[in-house]
């Protein structure tokens, strides 16, 4: 790796420009705001970054400043042709230039746009001079000028039909492109000492000319040069520039002219060498992630360049505003005029960062146990939002799950191992697709997402109050998209309806793949029957009971002094929780929060997302003790800021110690049949009798065998029974013995019962299942936790093999 | 008149020793989804107006108290979903309400239509002598109005409804139509000195529907 930062060549640039205002009118006919031009601008431009070609420059990042500001990140390779001309004189070189060009535009024309910004400062030569277009998304991204004030395209180079208003059509670049051409080959700009307007004359005459380019050669003199060119080359420009449009060769057809097919690899892209450096090898959208997480900002940057100036508020202060909103009178800001300048983003901080990362972290050997060198290790014990901002451990993290998922659904497990560390926020959408095994198959295509249906309504107004602070989701380009995802959604699922609520649960998705709908959508897809199976049945109330009822049992499970309250105050799930779970918290919480969240729940089972639930209320447990009903309900009518941090550690750590058959439910979708002594059917009306959770013969056996000393059994059959047959080490209890009103454990009569129940999972063992239930109430008013039952009671303990109980 | 409305959170004693009367109404809003129940509470209860008012899922709570000569009004107010789907948990709410709103958006007939349905299922299943009031809401986008106002109006003096068009933006008539429902119910002695609501224990609300009596 060369130690000399000073020269690393950096081919990360931005530009900016101004976004329109609306004038006047602030909101639009159904009383919403208008979307503001530059979050329009924004939430097209995505799409651009999808763009991946040799001919053109990547798009990296759209930002939005103040007052409309948008800035575009994108590459920038090599040097523009307007600065390169005088080494672009031969025959071959000029060519090479055409020809690529032609490749870029095709590229462009493929994915259904215009380029409408073609001029020399727009076309990058690099060392092999390989062409690379520059800024071609403009004019898509400002949807064809609309959100912009300032027109686009260089004159010079605009056909006469884009002067009369025509747009959209590649064969408009072809010209331009035929121009560019001509103007190398007759080494001389066109024009170069007139005005605009006169400009726009002589373009508009050329309009009934027949040979556009002997015309131009004539004019500037240079009809000689134009006379000694091959005549294939001649007549291929002329074409170009042919005032008809449909006349005017695609940029298809020029690619195929056999002026460049015979000769192809002289004219066709050759690979530069690979840089030394070997952060430059890598894709440029990581290497902009990371160059953001050493400290850049672009906003500085175009600052430090002048291209954002600010002025005191004062002076852009209107001088008259009238009633209906126009504002006149202020001097038109000098800096909001469009500046066409670029800024290189240098990457030196970067560089130095990275300066002792060892060269086989860019290539992980991760099928290879001997090579496995834990990068960034000992760092697992940061909190997570300085992981996340760490250049380092983010490029590790960055380069071990790129090339992990270049591996997957091989490496799934391998994913999901490392996922439990964390996830990297660039990949993560890749990530949890492939947490949720999601394979994209080119399925959602398929669907149909546009007849109109009886839920379109409802999509409708629900799009528009999602998540909005969100720039992406807020903007034209996200509410066609969710639109798409939740009309895609309930078209595949017949059996399910649409409830408010699954807009909340789609955006996540779609914020992680916007520029990849069908991930979203199949992420979507897998994500409901895990967690939310049965939800959206069009009568999910039996389901939302039966789980609102499991959330209850194990409140009373962890938090019993918590649980015991809010029963006694009537504050059911019912009025607070529907809307938790119904969407995973991605109503309650936004975005960013909701992120770290699903991080987790990702992990997890379908049971994960209660203990989510409870490590809220936990952590807002003071205030619920000392509230009544009306303040316990406000409270979560605006939840509180909630740590996520806290929450996560939380309900992992009760994830991780509640055994699985207390969270047993029958609404989920079960993928092996229970056994002999696994639970299996509960009836609704069964669970909602009882305040603690049950637990399978199983998993108690489990414990007795592997838990060290984790369980304490409390068996409630008579002394004799008792002393007939028991479970080793298990406490007896004679129901009979017990008095219910005194909810003392003392009154039980067991010495040190306390401490012996303390952080022990607490297994009521009983005949009579009754008996066993209210013994738990009782356990849970005194306050014990990690109270459970025994699935079918003592008997089943019989039948198991190796026999767990002893006789005397 | 005091029409003040007071402090979110907790009810709050009003000032000026006199008032020692505080009253305690259940109140309940209804109508179609996106009509703006949310934003008129959220305007009558914290005076803010949010553009982009999240959807309601289930349903969310809110107090506020009104002042009427000496008798402070502390209204519970139970903000409802307002899909089509959610209507299986309406009643958990409306059960034992003394007061409703119903609102429709001005600029959509179905929203009307939607709310007159509410009317019903109200007039047949709530208390009986529950007030109604009807919110033909977003009034400031009158340009774009569909539904009449006289045609609300007669409707709403045919069964015998409060009525007013609204706008939480504009806050036009919001705290006028708590106060007009706030006048109506009945505010006899005794009433409402309670420490805690009404409203409150849904469950036993629901086993006492019988219970038609404003504050006790």
């Amino acid at each position: 790796m060369s130690p000399c930062v000073t020269k690393v060549n950096s081919n990360l640039a931005a530009v900016t420009f101004f976004a329109k205002t609306h004038a006047g009118d602030v909101c639009g006919s159904n009383g919403l705001p208008l979307t503001p031009n530059s979050i329009a601008i924004l939430g097209r431009a995505q799409y651009l970054k999808t763009i991946e070609h040799p001919n053109l420059c990547e798009y990296l990042d759209i930002i939005r400043g103040k007052h409309e500001r948008t800035i575009i990140v994108s590459e920038y390779a090599g040097a523009p042709l307007d600065e390169k001309i005088k080494i672009c004189n031969d025959v071959k070189t000029i060519l090479r230039i055409f020809y690529q060009v032609a490749e870029g535009l095709n590229e462009i024309n493929d994915h259904g746009f215009a380029c409408h910004n073609l001029e020399p400062s727009n076309i990058l030569l690099d060392s092999q001079n390989n062409v690379k277009l520059f800024n071609y998304g403009l004019f898509y991204m400002t949807k064809q000028g609309e959100y912009v004030s300032f027109p686009i395209g260089n004159i010079r180079y605009l056909p006469p039909e884009r002067l009369l208003g025509s747009q959209n059509n590649i064969k408009s670049d072809v010209w331009s492109l035929g121009m560019i051409i001509a103007e190398l080959f007759l080494e001389c700009q066109f024009w170069s000492s007139l005005k605009i307007s006169n400009i726009i004359r002589k373009i508009l005459s050329l309009s009934n000319v027949s040979k556009v380019f002997e015309k131009i050669a004539r004019e500037h003199n240079c009809f000689e040069k134009y006379d000694n060119l091959n005549s294939d080359v001649r007549e291929l420009i002329e074409r170009c520039l042919s005032t008809s449009i449909s006349s005017r060769p695609m940029p298809n057809d020029i690619i195929n002219n056999k002026l460049f097919q015979e000769n192809i690899e002289t004219y066709a892209y050759k690979a530069p060498p690979k840089p030394e450096q070997l952060l430059l090898r890598c894709p440029l959208k990581q290497v902009y992630y990371l160059w953001q997480l050493a400290g850049g900002d672009v906003q500085t940057e175009l600052k430090k360049e002048g291209l954002i100036r600010s002025e005191a508020p004062i002076l852009s202060m209107p001088k008259i505003v009238c009633l209906n909103g126009k504002i006149g009178g202020s001097k038109r800001s000098q800096s909001h005029l469009a500046d066409n300048r670029i800024v290189i983003l240098r990457l030196n901080n970067l560089v130095e960062r990275l300066r002792k990362v060892p060269s086989m972290a860019y290539f992980p050997l991760i099928h290879s146990p001997k090579f496995a060198v834990h990068y960034g290790a000992g760092m697992e014990q940061l909190p997570l939002v300085i992981r996340e901002r760490d250049t380092e451990y983010q490029f590790y993290r960055v380069m071990l799950f790129s090339r992990m998922l270049k591996g997957y659904p091989f490496t799934r497990d391998m994913i999901i191992k490392e996922a439990q560390i964390d996830i990297p926020p660039l990949l993560r959408g890749a990530v949890w697709a492939c947490l949720l095994d999601v394979i994209e198959d080119g399925s959602y295509e398929r669907i149909d997402k546009v007849t109109p249906t009886s839920t379109d309504r409802q999509i409708e107004v629900d799009i528009p109050r999602c998540h909005q602070y969100d720039e992406l989701l807020s903007s034209p380009e996200g509410h066609r998209k969710l639109k798409r995802l939740l009309k895609a959604w309930v078209a595949s699922h017949p059996q399910y309806v649409y409830w408010q609520g699954l807009d909340s649960l789609t955006a996540p998705f779609l914020y992680l793949n916007f520029n990849n709908e069908e991930r979203a959508f199949l992420s979507l897809y897998k994500f409901i029957p895990k967690y939310l199976h049965w939800f959206f049945l069009k009568d999910n109330s039996a389901v939302i009971k039966e789980y609102l009822c499991k959330f209850s049992q194990l409140t009373a499970y962890h938090e019993p002094v918590l649980a015991k309250h809010l029963n006694s105050i009537s504050f059911i799930p019912e009025l607070f929780a529907i809307p938790w779970f119904l969407t995973m918290f991605s109503h309650v919480f936004p975005l960013h929060k909701i992120i770290h969240l699903w991080d987790k729940l990702m992990l997890g089972d379908n049971s994960y997302p209660l203990f989510i639930g409870i490590s809220v209320l936990k952590q807002l447990k003071s205030t619920l003790m000392s509230s009544g009903f009306n303040e316990c309900i406000l409270l979560f009518s605006d939840l509180p800021d909630i740590v996520m941090e806290t929450c996560v550690v939380e309900s992992q750590k009760m994830y991780s110690v509640t055994p699985k058959s207390i969270c047993y439910r029958k609404n989920v979708l079960h993928e092996v049949d229970p056994g002999e002594f696994d639970i299996s059917d509960i009836s609704l009306s069964e669970l909602q009798g009882e305040v603690s959770p049950r637990i399978s013969a199983n998993d108690l056996i489990d414990l007795i065998f592997n838990g060290k000393d984790a369980v304490v059994i409390l068996d409630l059959r008579g002394s004799l029974e008792f002393s007939r047959m028991r479970v080793a080490g298990s406490i007896n209890i004679p129901f009979t013995t017990v008095l219910l009103g005194d909810t003392r454990l003392e009154s039980l009569g067991v010495p040190n019962l306390e401490s012996i129940l303390a952080d022990k999972i607490v297994v009521i063992v009983s005949v009579v299942h009754e008996n066993a239930v209210l013994f738990s109430k009782f356990l849970i008013d005194c306050g014990v936790s990690r109270v459970c039952v025994l699935h079918q009671g003592f008997n089943i303990l019989h039948a198991v093999v190796p026999s767990v109980l002893v006789s005397t | 008149m005091a029409t003040t409305p007071r402090g979110g959170g907790t009810a709050q004693r009003p000032n000026g020793a006199s008032q020692n009367k505080i009253c305690q109404f259940k109140l309940v809003l209804l109508g179609e989804s996106a009509v703006g129940k949310s934003s008129l509470v959220l305007r009558f209860v914290k005076g803010q107006f949010h553009e982009y008012q999240e959807s309601t899922i289930g349903a969310a709570f809110l107090t506020q108290t009104l002042c009427i000569d000496d008798t402070a009004v502390k209204f519970e107010i139970w903000d409802t979903a307002g899909q089509e789907r959610y209507h299986s948990l309406a009643p958990m709410y409306y059960r034992g309400a003394q007061a409703a709103i119903v609102v429709y958006d001005i600029q959509n007939q179905d929203s009307f239509q939607r709310a007159k349905t509410w009317v019903k299922e109200l007039q047949r299943q709530a208390s009986p002598n529950i007030v109604i009031a009807l919110a033909g809401n977003k009034a400031d986008l009158s340009n774009s109005r569909v539904v009449e106002y006289e045609e609300a109006k007669q409707y709403a003096e045919e069964n015998g409804l409060l009525f007013m068009e609204t706008s939480a933006k504009t806050a036009m008539n919001v705290n006028d139509i708590f106060l007009a429902i706030a006048k109506k119910l009945p505010k006899n002695d005794g009433a409402g000195n309670q420490g805690s609501g009404q409203g409150r224990r849904l469950a036993e609300v629901e086993q006492n529907r019988q219970t038609n009596n404003c504050c006790k």
